[in-house]
């Protein structure tokens, strides 16, 4: 394993800062828009389960397919359909996501106390409103989990479309796999890992912002 | 209030989306370049980039591609515009033929039946021939007296084989090779990422690898290469390639990719591959060097 002897690995980085930097904007936009297709489209669908219970195996069974299948296959498999580059990236990490955020949100839903649901309607509400005002407050905290499983997941995913011409930091590891440089592939593993921690913490504080106060005190002292 | 948070999450969510859209379609003027996984690819995929963004004003986006084959379908999908290729590939991975044998005539054949068959243009040649060979460890080369691929065919069933995954199933590859030469049937087969191989052979992980005549480690490795007695792989030289779509949409750059007729020779290209892949120059300081030394651009 021949290391470059006369730099060390921050002058090797800062040498090549403004490639990391343009992968890792690069990495993020990729996974960000991926994520964000799967909440917009999957916590509708596992709200939607959770009112037709029929369909509930079903949908959890596709998106269970989707999960099992290796990325580096769906990668490949998606190109005849979507070619290459960033758009088939952004539909296999979509399809990643998709899981636990559609189980989750089913789950998180499913779990809400039928007596409050009960009290609810007691109260006069509308569905709509129980759904607003009752359920989703109640099962944030799991979706919210499915969430940050599916953004930390795709994130080190995303590092596999690199070989379909996607981008992001991927081509960083690759390359250093096929120069056998160890600072190449950490100057892309690196960040890719610290980008996972950052979102996950954001989302982390995202949540505690959302969940209401009297919820999370109820949570917190039971 | 809870209502209204949602509202506000959705909404800036849904804004979010239509920014990373639009941040992707601001891409008018991009030049988009492909290339394979290797130095040699690297480096030439840098060098375009250069030379358009020198002598034009448009700006390039390069892209790394796992394989010919990936290169291939994006160029003719036109979502690449640019690749570098070389002829024999085209010829006998891509179209799958093995009768000419002379550079000139297989130049020709692909040049026109890219043009036809896939609205792919051929530009002028480059000047090297990166062929594949096979190499070995000097003592091994020595212990089983190898030097040509007849040679290896007999001793293949001592050998182990670590070649790119593209060379076991290409027919200019290792079936091609068996049934050109018969024989050939190594005591074990590796596929490996092309960087990796040298690697490979250097920790006696394996004995035979399918090196790129112009690779820069086969010096540095201190590597024998055989010689193909029955000449069955036919010559590699490399041009740069352009869709029409993209020719017609920006007439300038193939003005400035002839600039490259001609002006990289075996051993040169073996020099900048060897300076990227030993001494750990970025592939992007090498072609700027080179074609800075070359006058191609200031």
């Amino acid at each position: 394993m021949s290391l470059n002897s006369q730099t060390n690995f921050f002058e090797f980085l800062s040498y090549r800062a403004d490639e990391i930097i343009r992968l890792l904007f690069e990495h993020i936009q990729i996974t960000g828009f991926a994520v964000l297709l799967a909440i917009l489209i999957g916590v509708p669908i596992g709200i939607f389960i959770t009112r037709k219970e029929k369909c509930a195996n079903i949908i959890i069974g596709i998106a269970n397919i989707f999960q099992t299948l290796p990325s580096l296959a769906l990668f490949g498999l998606i190109i005849p359909f979507l070619g290459i580059g960033i758009t088939p990236s952004i539909f296999v990490l979509f399809l990643y996501a998709l899981l636990p955020i559609i189980k989750n949100t089913y789950i998180g839903i499913n779990s809400v106390d039928p007596s409050i649901i009960e009290a609810g309607k007691g109260m006069g509400m509308k569905s709509s409103q129980i759904l607003r005002m009752v359920e989703l407050p109640l099962a944030l905290p799991m979706i919210m989990g499915g969430i940050r499983i599916s953004t930390v997941i795709n994130i080190g995913t995303a590092t596999i479309a690199s070989l379909i011409g996607a981008g992001g930091l991927g081509d960083l590891i690759f390359k250093g796999i096929s120069m056998n440089d160890s600072y190449l592939t950490l100057a892309g593993a690196i960040p890719t890992s610290l980008l996972a921690i950052g979102a996950d913490t954001l989302l982390g504080m995202i949540e505690n912002a959302l969940v209401p106060k009297g919820i999370a005190k109820v949570q917190r002292d039971g | 209030m809870i209502n209204q948070k949602f509202k506000i999450i959705y909404t800036v969510m849904v804004i979010l989306c239509l920014g990373i859209i639009l941040s992707g379609c601001g891409k008018k003027n991009t030049i988009r370049i492909g290339h394979k996984n290797f130095t040699e690819q690297r480096i030439l995929g840098q060098m375009f980039a250069l030379l358009i963004e020198e002598h034009t004003n448009y700006k390039t986006d390069v892209k790394e591609f796992g394989s010919t084959s990936l290169v291939f379908e994006a160029l003719k999908n036109n979502q690449i515009d640019i690749s570098g290729e070389y002829t024999g590939t085209a010829y006998a991975a891509i179209l799958n033929q093995n009768e000419l044998k002379e550079p000139q005539a297989i130049y020709d054949y692909v040049k026109k039946e890219y043009a036809e068959q896939f609205q792919i243009s051929w530009l002028e040649p480059i000047g090297f021939n990166n062929t594949y060979t096979f190499s070995v460890r000097k003592e091994i080369a020595e212990q089983y007296n190898l030097k040509t691929f007849s040679d290896l065919a007999e001793a293949a069933p001592n050998l182990r084989l670590g070649v790119t995954m593209e060379f076991l199933e290409r027919e200019d590859g290792l079936p091609g090779v068996k049934k050109v030469y018969g024989g050939f049937e190594f005591k074990e087969e590796k596929a490996l990422d092309p960087g990796l191989r040298y690697t490979a052979i250097a920790e006696n992980e394996v004995d035979v690898i399918d090196a790129f005549s112009t690779d820069g480690k086969i010096v540095e490795y201190n590597l024998t290469i055989l010689e193909d007695d029955k000449q069955f792989f036919p010559p590699y030289f490399v041009a740069p390639l352009i869709h029409q779509e993209s020719a017609k949409n920006y007439p300038e750059i193939v003005e400035v990719l002839l600039k490259l007729k001609n002006q990289i020779s075996d051993e040169e290209m073996q020099e900048l591959n060897y300076k990227v892949d030993e001494k750990r120059i970025p592939e992007a300081k090498v072609a700027e060097e080179f074609l800075k030394a070359k006058g191609l651009i200031k």
